[in-house]
C-alpha cells in the first residue's frame, strides 16, 4: 500500500471508529441516566438474590443422604422400618405386626357350603356364628384391620332370625339371654361355634413370638448406590438390589426375564449411554452426595440460565432499554443534533445498538459471573470451585447476550416502524416469545417455536450443557429410569438442531448462527426503513 | 468535491408537499457566502426548506444541492455544515462540555481534539464559564448558544440557523446576533431563519422572504424596503398636545393626512417614508410639542408581506 493509500484507510477507519465510539458511548451514558434502566437492572439482580436463596436452601437440603422409596420410615411406629418390615414380611401399616411379633395362622374353617356346621377349641377366631364361650380374651388387639370384637361394649341380640330379620354389623358381636353371642369379627376365645347355612368361620392361632433387633433408620438410606458414577461407561457393574425389597416382588419392568436387574443401552461405538430400563425397585436410592447434588446443581443452573436470563431478562430488557434507542430520539427531536453531523443513518441504528448491547452486555456478564462464582463455590463436589461450571454460565452469558441482541434489533426497528404502537407490538412480541420458549422446553422438537428467537437461544444452552457436561444425558436419564423426582429432564434436553450429526457443536453453531441471522435482518429491515424515513 | 464556483446552496425549483399541505412551492435559490436571513411568518416554509437542505426531507420536485452534493443520499455536505435546528428539547443530563465534545467526535475527531474545539467554540458564544453545568440548567438563551456552539464545532464554511433568536431574552438576543455578524465577517455562508424583520435587520441585510411556501422576494433588505417607501405608511407619535402639532403636519408635502388613533396620539399618513422622516425633527422642534414617542407601526413583515403579494399596506 503507497503512503497516501494507507492515509486513506487511516482517515476512513479511524474516523469510522471514533464515530462508532462516540456514540457507542453517548448511548451508554444516556441509558445510565435513565431511571427506568436502573429499575429493570435492579429487577434482575433481585430475580437472581431469590434464585440463588433458593439453590443454597436446596444444596443444604441435598448435604443430608435422602431416603427416595421412604423405607428407612418406620410408618407404622412399632420401631421397626419399613425396609427390615417389608424383608419380615410384616404390615408396614400395622403396628401389632413386625419383624418377630408372631403372625396368625390358619388352622381349619367351615365354608360356606360344608356339611358340618359345628366346631369347638381354643383359636383365634375370624368369620360369622352362634357362640358359646368358656373363656374369652378381652384384651385381643390382632390386626388392625380386621374387625376386632370389642366385648366390652355388648347389647343384647335383637328380636327375631338373624340374617332374616337383622344384620350383624362386622366387628361386633351381640349376646342372647342365655349368654351365648352371635359374632361378626374377629376374636380370641375357647368355645364352641355353630355357623349359619352360607356362611363362614374360620380358626387358626398365633406364632410365638420373638426378638428382632430393630434396624437403624440409615440402613435403608443409600442402600442401592448406582455401581457406575456416571464418568466411564465401561464401570457399569452388575445392579444389586441391596435391600432386597425388588427382589420380595421379583420386579421384572424390563421384560429381560431376569428380575431386579437394569439394562444399560449403549450407542454403537459403546461409550455412550443412550437409555436406561431398570426394573422397579432396583437402585432407587442412589448416593445423595454424588448424584442427587450433582443433579439438583446442574438442574439449577440450566433452570436458571432458561428461565431466569434468557425467558425474563432477555426479553424484557430490550422492551425498556431497546424499544426507544432510535424513536425516542426521533419523537424528542434530539434526533437533529446526532443526524446533522457526517455520519449515515444506518450507521446510527447499528452504533446505538452496539450502545445498548455494551451495557445490557457487561450486566449480563457480570450476573452471570456473579451467579458462576457464588453456586460454583457451595456447589457439591470435592474441590473447592467447580471450574466445570464456568464454560456453561459463560454460554448461558453469550445466548444471553445474542438473545438481547435480537430482540433489540427487532423492538428498536419495530419502535422505528410503527412509533405509535410499536410498543403494542413488541408486549405481544414478548408474549408470543415466553410461550414459545415454554414449548421448546417441553417440546423441543416441535416446529412452531423454531418461529422465535427464544427457542434458538434456549437450543443454545442445551447445546453448550452437553459440550460442557456430556454426562447430562445419562443424568437425565438416570432420574427417568430409577424414578428420581427431578426438573432436569423439563429442564433440558439434548440439542434438536444438530443436522443429523448427534453434535452438540454443530447445534450450538446453527443456534448462533440463526440468532445472528434474526439480529443481523432486522437491524437490515430497520436501517432500510430509516434511510427512508423523513424526519420532522 | 466543490469547486470554487459551486454555490453553498443551490436549491433549484424545489417543492416539497405533505399530503394535500404544500411546505415549499417551487423554490429556486442559490446563496455563497456572507449572511442571508431566511424571513418569513409561521408556516411560510423556512423549517421545510432547512430540512430539505439538511437531508431530513426529500424534494418532492426539483432538487436541492449543498456544494454540489445531493444532502437526501449522502451525508458528505455534512462535514462543512453547521445547523441549528428550531428543536428545544436537549439532553438535560449533559453537560455543555459534554455535549458540544460529543457531536464533535461525530465528526471523527479524537476525545481530545473534540474537547479542545468544544472548549474553544463554548468560548466563542460565551459560555465559557457555564460549561461544566448540566444542559438541565441552562436557561432559554444559554440552550440556544450551546447550540450553536455544537453547529460550530467542526468549523464549517456553510451554518443554517433555525430561529436561534426565539424566545431569548434581549442580552441572549444581543449576544447571539454578535456571534452571527462575527461568522459572517469570517467569511462563512449563513443561513437564519426568522419570522421578525427587526432582528434581521439588525444582522444582515441579504435576505429571503418565503410566504406560503414560496419565494417572495430574494435581495438586499434596503433596496427592498426603498419599494415601500413609496407606499402610504404611517408614522405613529405620542405626544402632550396632538392637535398642534397635526396641524404642523398637516402643511408639509410628504404629509397626506393625519389622525388621532388614541388620546395623546396622533398618526401621519404619507407616501414617501424616508422624506416624512426627514421632516420629522424640524417639524417637532418648531412645534415645540413634547414627544415621547416615534413608531412606525407599518415597519414590520407584515407590511412587507403584504406589499410585496400585493394587498394593502
Amino acid at each position: 500500500m503507497d503512503e497516501k493509500g494507507r492515509a486513506l484507510s487511516e482517515t476512513v477507519w479511524t474516523r469510522l471508529d471514533r464515530k462508532a465510539g462516540a456514540i457507542t458511548e453517548f448511548t451508554v451514558r444516556q441509558l445510565r441516566h435513565r431511571i427506568s434502566t436502573w429499575v429493570v437492572l435492579s429487577v434482575g439482580v433481585l430475580v437472581m438474590a431469590l434464585l440463588l436463596a433458593f439453590y443454597v436452601d436446596a444444596i443444604r437440603e441435598t448435604d443430608e443422604p435422602y431416603d427416595d422409596d421412604g423405607d428407612s420410615v418406620d410408618w407404622d411406629k412399632d420401631g421397626y422400618p419399613r425396609g427390615q418390615e417389608d424383608k419380615f414380611g410384616t404390615s408396614d401399616w400395622d403396628g401389632t405386626e413386625y419383624p418377630g411379633s408372631g403372625y396368625y395362622e390358619a388352622d381349619g374353617d367351615i365354608d360356606w357350603n360344608d356339611e358340618a356346621r359345628f366346631h369347638s377349641g381354643n383359636h383365634t377366631w375370624h368369620g360369622e356364628g352362634y357362640f358359646e364361650a368358656d373363656w374369652l380374651d378381652t384384651d385381643y388387639s390382632g390386626g388392625r384391620w380386621s374387625g376386632i370384637i370389642d366385648w366390652e361394649d355388648m347389647e343384647a341380640c335383637r328380636e327375631g332370625q338373624v340374617y332374616d330379620d337383622w344384620w350383624p354389623e362386622w366387628g361386633e358381636a351381640c349376646t342372647y339371654d342365655d349368654g351365648s353371642y352371635f359374632v361378626s369379627g374377629r376374636f380370641k376365645a375357647s368355645g364352641s361355634v355353630n355357623v349359619p347355612d352360607n356362611y363362614y368361620m374360620e380358626w387358626g392361632h398365633m406364632t410365638d413370638e420373638y426378638y428382632v433387633e430393630p434396624d437403624p433408620a440409615s440402613m435403608y438410606i443409600d442402600e442401592d448406590g448406582i455401581l457406575w458414577d456416571g464418568r466411564d461407561v465401561s464401570e457399569i457393574g452388575t445392579e444389586i438390589d441391596d435391600d432386597g425389597d425388588c427382589l420380595l416382588l421379583m420386579n421384572d419392568d424390563n421384560n429381560n426375564g431376569i428380575p431386579c436387574d437394569v439394562i444399560w443401552i449403549l450407542d454403537a461405538d459403546g461409550d455412550e449411554i443412550i437409555d436406561i430400563r431398570a426394573d422397579f425397585n432396583v437402585n432407587e436410592d442412589p448416593a445423595e452426595g454424588e448424584y442427587v447434588g450433582e443433579l439438583s446443581h446442574r438442574t439449577f443452573i440450566i433452570g436458571t440460565g432458561k428461565m431466569a436470563f434468557v425467558m425474563l431478562l432477555g426479553i424484557f430488557i430490550p422492551l425498556f432499554l431497546a424499544l426507544g434507542l432510535v424513536r425516542d430520539e426521533t419523537e424528542n427531536g434530539t434526533l437533529h443534533y446526532l443526524l446533522s453531523k457526517p455520519i449515515h443513518r444506518a450507521e446510527f441504528i447499528l452504533y446505538r445498538l452496539l450502545g445498548y448491547l455494551l451495557l445490557t452486555g457487561t450486566y449480563i456478564l457480570v450476573l452471570v459471573l456473579l451467579m458462576a462464582l457464588i453456586t460454583s463455590l457451595i456447589g457439591p463436589g470435592e474441590s473447592l470451585i467447580r471450574l466445570s461450571d464456568f464454560p456453561v454460565w459463560l454460554g448461558i452469558g453469550l445466548a444471553t447476550i445474542l438473545v438481547l441482541a435480537a430482540y433489540g434489533a427487532m423492538y428498536n426497528t419495530l419502535g422505528l416502524i410503527f412509533p405509535k404502537y410499536g410498543v403494542y407490538m413488541c408486549i405481544i412480541l414478548g408474549v408470543w416469545e415466553f410461550i414459545m420458549g415454554f414449548f421448546t422446553l417441553t417440546l423441543p422438537s416441535a416446529n412452531v417455536p423454531m418461529l422465535s428467537v427464544s427457542h434458538w437461544a434456549l437450543q443454545m444452552i442445551d447445546a453448550i450443557v452437553l459440550i460442557a457436561w456430556p454426562d447430562t444425558l445419562q443424568y437425565s436419564q438416570m432420574a427417568d429410569a430409577f424414578g428420581f423426582d427431578s426438573p432436569l429432564p423439563f429442564f433440558w434436553q439434548p440439542p434438536v438442531h444438530t443436522l443429523e450429526t448427534q453434535s452438540p457443536v454443530v447445534a450450538l453453531l446453527v443456534s448462533i448462527a440463526v440468532l445472528l441471522v434474526i439480529t443481523l435482518g432486522m437491524i437490515g429491515i430497520g436501517q432500510s426503513s430509516f434511510k427512508n424515513r423523513e424526519i420532522m | 468535491m466543490s469547486d470554487s464556483k459551486t454555490p453553498a446552496v443551490l436549491v433549484d425549483q424545489a417543492s416539497k408537499w405533505y399530503g394535500q399541505v404544500i411546505g415549499l412551492n417551487d423554490v429556486s435559490l442559490a446563496i455563497d457566502g456572507g449572511v442571508t436571513g431566511v424571513l418569513g411568518p409561521n408556516g411560510a416554509g423556512k423549517s421545510t426548506l432547512f430540512k430539505l437542505l439538511m437531508g431530513r426531507l426529500k424534494p418532492s420536485q426539483g432538487s436541492v444541492r449543498l456544494f454540489g452534493i445531493d444532502p437526501w443520499s449522502n451525508t458528505a455536505p455534512y462535514r462543512r455544515v453547521g445547523y441549528v435546528s428550531e428543536s428545544e428539547r436537549m439532553y438535560d443530563w449533559m453537560t455543555g462540555l459534554d455535549f458540544v465534545t460529543t457531536l464533535a467526535r461525530l465528526h471523527g475527531m479524537t476525545r481530545e481534539e473534540a474537547t479542545a474545539r468544544a472548549e474553544h467554540v463554548l468560548d466563542f458564544v460565551g459560555l465559557a464559564d457555564v460549561r461544566n453545568k448540566e444542559l438541565g440548567k441552562y436557561s432559554k438563551g444559554m440552550r440556544q448558544r450551546v447550540k450553536i456552539a455544537h453547529a460550530l464545532v467542526h468549523d464549517p464554511d456553510l451554518i443554517i440557523l433555525d430561529e436561534p433568536l426565539h424566545g431569548c431574552d434581549p442580552i441572549a438576543r444581543t449576544s447571539i446576533m454578535s456571534v452571527i455578524r462575527e461568522l459572517g465577517s469570517q467569511g462563512k455562508t449563513v443561513l437564519i431563519s426568522s419570522h421578525i424583520l427587526e432582528e434581521i435587520e439588525r444582522i444582515t441585510e441579504q435576505i429571503v422572504i418565503l410566504h406560503n411556501g414560496r419565494l417572495l422576494a430574494l435581495g438586499n433588505l434596503h433596496a427592498i424596503r426603498g419599494l415601500l417607501d413609496k407606499h402610504p405608511h404611517r408614522i405613529l407619535l405620542t405626544c402632550d398636545d396632538p392637535r398642534r402639532l397635526a396641524s404642523a403636519f398637516i402643511a408639509e408635502d410628504p404629509v397626506h393626512g393625519v389622525s388621532f388613533p388614541e388620546e395623546g396620539q396622533l398618526e401621519i399618513q404619507t407616501n414617501n417614508l424616508s422624506e416624512a422622516h426627514s421632516i420629522l425633527p424640524r417639524v417637532i422642534v418648531n412645534s415645540k410639542a413634547n414627544v415621547t414617542s416615534i413608531e412606525n407601526p407599518d415597519d414590520n413583515l407584515e407590511s412587507l408581506l403584504g406589499y410585496l403579494v400585493g394587498g394593502d399596506s
